[in-house]
């Protein structure tokens, strides 16, 4: 028995790590070839990329998407769930044309699975600034070749026009939040903090960078006079009466004042052809 | 009792058959052509069509890495309870894979720029490699701190799991904490575990490693029945006890971080599957070895098609699967061990 399966694995081993090298060889070559591209069953792993091809109008050919695919509402697509955790499979078994996704999203064994099923994998380096949101529209209409996005970034241009400055920049403070046990503060670096500015405000935790866990303490020193959310965040702490009963919130000018803003997360943080609407809401809610 | 031996062995091996051909089928994506049909036409055109590449680049990968690493785990497992005379003694309760996992994350994160510079394989041998280092240095720790005159304080044993796993918890947090996004997402995974990134290159890797490692374990069935009276006793029926120790403990250190290396945190099957086989078969160590690599090859193929195909098109972390087969059992072990010590 123990020679039998010795055996059988070994010639496993052995038919696995031949057939690896005549692999190699066909996946080089088709990298090359595989420029053209089929728009006609597409899976998007970004919202903003959903949006933006909703924009294009190819919403009709996407036929999977990830969970921050929201936008627009109305989409035909299958959820495949949170980007880190789909697999290879369930998007092949989509027989997708093209996979769309943002460098920063998909993960490396993805990556290379995808890139082995020579099912073309299109990465966008994910900038969150109006410049990003633009450059991403263009390289999606690009590979799409579709020259019809002019209007979307206009639309963006014309809409940060009218955002005007505030007299005294307002102090805004995002905080994430996943029950009242979960909450983290949006500092640099992240989507949220570039939304504060654009819209003329200041992000009360600019000093830290990416998501950082909230403290009371750091809400008394940071004291910001608006709080931004998710909509489902504030939801999932109970509304605005559930936020004020966290420590610390209370006795900041936001607490104080009950100034707290919410906006769908998806819109607020996409970066997608919605950013210049968004960053007017935005400005427009901060007043 | 020969004959009882070896009708489980082959029910074991035609329920992993069974369970193996049932995994080919199942996953989100759906065959066009029988799988044989589909595998011929591969050989013979030499080039993937879709159906070809999901079986033979994820599926079957995936299904050799699950019986790999559930056949590691367990005889890891069983030779732990053997060498520290104790159920509860099992890569994951006593550290041993939070050290492999903290040496893989840290390889992650300080090696990121090395990585990208070496081919696949290396890169995969170097990630194992650190695993194994980090395997090796908790497992020598924790047999250290845990015997004295020959004899392992199973309590300190399991404390000193506990402060290795909370120890790499501390680290693989902070960790998380300075590292950018991109890498996070690698180190998060270690925590419930996934075959998802099985390829042909860590099959390999993992089944050389496999292969050497249980052949040297499944040969050490009658020490291991030895020292159950005893180090004296077993040293006086003639074994060389430290060399197997440390030979043990080397192997054991090898394949769980080589496991862990590819494939993150996957609990509770080294103490489960030997703790069931137990049951049946009493502590004969030249029968729970070969048989707990059967069933825990068993065990690790069903979690993983189960975890496969559960939420379709997503995926279930298979660490929650086995978490739950695994807890019930350890709860009932603790039970017996309250029993015992009335």
């Amino acid at each position: 028995m123990k020679k039998f399966f010795t055996v059988l694995a070994l010639a496993i081993v052995v038919a696995s790590c031949n057939k690896k090298e005549e692999n190699k060889t066909t996946t080089t070559e088709t990298d090359t070839v595989a420029t053209e591209i089929k728009t006609d069953r597409i899976v998007s792993l970004n919202g903003a990329v959903t949006e933006t091809l909703a924009s294009l109008d190819v919403a009709g050919n996407i036929v999977g998407r990830d969970v921050t695919s929201t936008y627009p509402a109305d989409l035909k697509a299958t959820d495949l769930g949170h980007v880190r955790s789909i697999t290879a499979e369930s998007i092949l078994a989509l027989q997708p044309s093209v996979v769309f996704g943002t460098t920063k999203d998909v993960n490396p064994n993805l990556n290379e699975q995808l890139k082995k099923a020579n099912i073309p994998l299109v990465l966008i380096d994910q900038e969150y600034s109006i410049d990003g949101s633009k450059k991403l529209i263009t390289a999606v209409a690009t590979k799409l070749k579709k020259d019809n996005y002019q209007p979307l970034l206009d639309n963006i241009s014309n809409k940060m026009a009218t955002v005007k400055t505030f007299d005294k920049k307002p102090k805004v403070l995002f905080i994430y939040a996943r029950g009242a046990g979960n909450l983290m503060v949006a500092g640099s670096g992240t989507p949220l903090h570039s939304m504060i500015e654009l819209a003329g405000a200041e992000n009360a935790a600019a000093a830290l960078t990416d998501f950082k866990p909230l403290t009371p303490e750091a809400l008394l020193t940071t004291n910001p006079d608006v709080i931004l959310m998710f909509d489902k965040g504030l939801q999932s702490l109970g509304g605005v009466d559930g936020l004020l009963k966290i420590e610390g919130i209370a006795t900041t000018n936001a607490g104080k004042n009950k100034k707290v803003v919410t906006m769908d997360g998806q819109y607020l943080s996409g970066f997608g052809p919605r950013v210049g609407d968004a960053v007017v809401e935005l400005h427009n809610k901060l007043q | 009792m020969k004959k009882k031996v070896a009708v489980y062995k082959v029910s074991f091996f035609i329920v992993l058959l069974v369970a193996l051909v049932t995994a080919l089928y199942l996953g989100a994506y759906d065959f066009n052509h029988s799988v044989f049909e589909i595998v011929s036409t591969y050989f013979n055109t030499n080039t993937h069509t879709a159906d070809s590449f999901v079986l033979i680049e994820l599926r079957i990968p995936r299904i050799l890495m699950a019986i790999l690493t559930g056949a590691a785990l367990a005889i890891s497992g069983t030779s732990l309870q053997g060498l520290f005379k104790n159920p509860l003694a099992s890569p994951d309760l006593i550290g041993i894979t939070s050290g492999a996992v903290l040496f893989a994350a840290l390889t992650i994160v300080f090696g990121s720029a090395v990585m990208h510079l070496l081919p696949a394989f290396f890169r995969y041998v170097l990630l194992s490699v650190m695993a194994f280092i980090g395997a090796l240095l908790t497992m020598w720790f924790v047999y250290k701190m845990a015997t004295s005159n020959g004899k392992t304080h199973i309590l300190i044993l399991l404390l000193s799991g506990v402060a290795i796993t909370a120890l790499t918890g501390a680290v693989t947090g902070f960790l998380t904490y300075i590292s950018t996004e991109e890498e996070l997402r690698n180190i998060t995974f270690w925590s419930l575990g996934s075959l998802a990134g099985s390829n042909w290159w860590k099959v390999c890797l993992v089944f050389i490693v496999v292969l050497i490692g249980s052949i040297r374990l499944l040969s050490k069935g009658k020490i291991l029945n030895a020292l159950m009276l005893g180090e004296k006793e077993a040293a006086h029926l003639g074994f060389d006890i430290e060399k197997t120790k440390r030979e043990i403990i080397i192997i054991v250190s090898l394949m769980v971080g080589c496991v862990v290396a590819f494939n993150g945190t996957i609990g509770f099957v080294g103490l489960v599957v030997p703790y069931i086989l137990r049951f049946v078969f009493n502590s004969n160590y030249n029968i729970l070895l070969p048989l707990s690599m059967l069933l825990g090859a068993v065990v690790m193929l069903i979690a993983d098609t189960i975890s496969r195909t559960i939420v379709v098109p997503a995926e279930l972390p298979i660490g929650i699967l086995t978490a739950i087969m695994g807890a019930p059992v350890f709860i009932s072990i603790l039970i017996n061990y309250k029993r015992k010590l009335k």
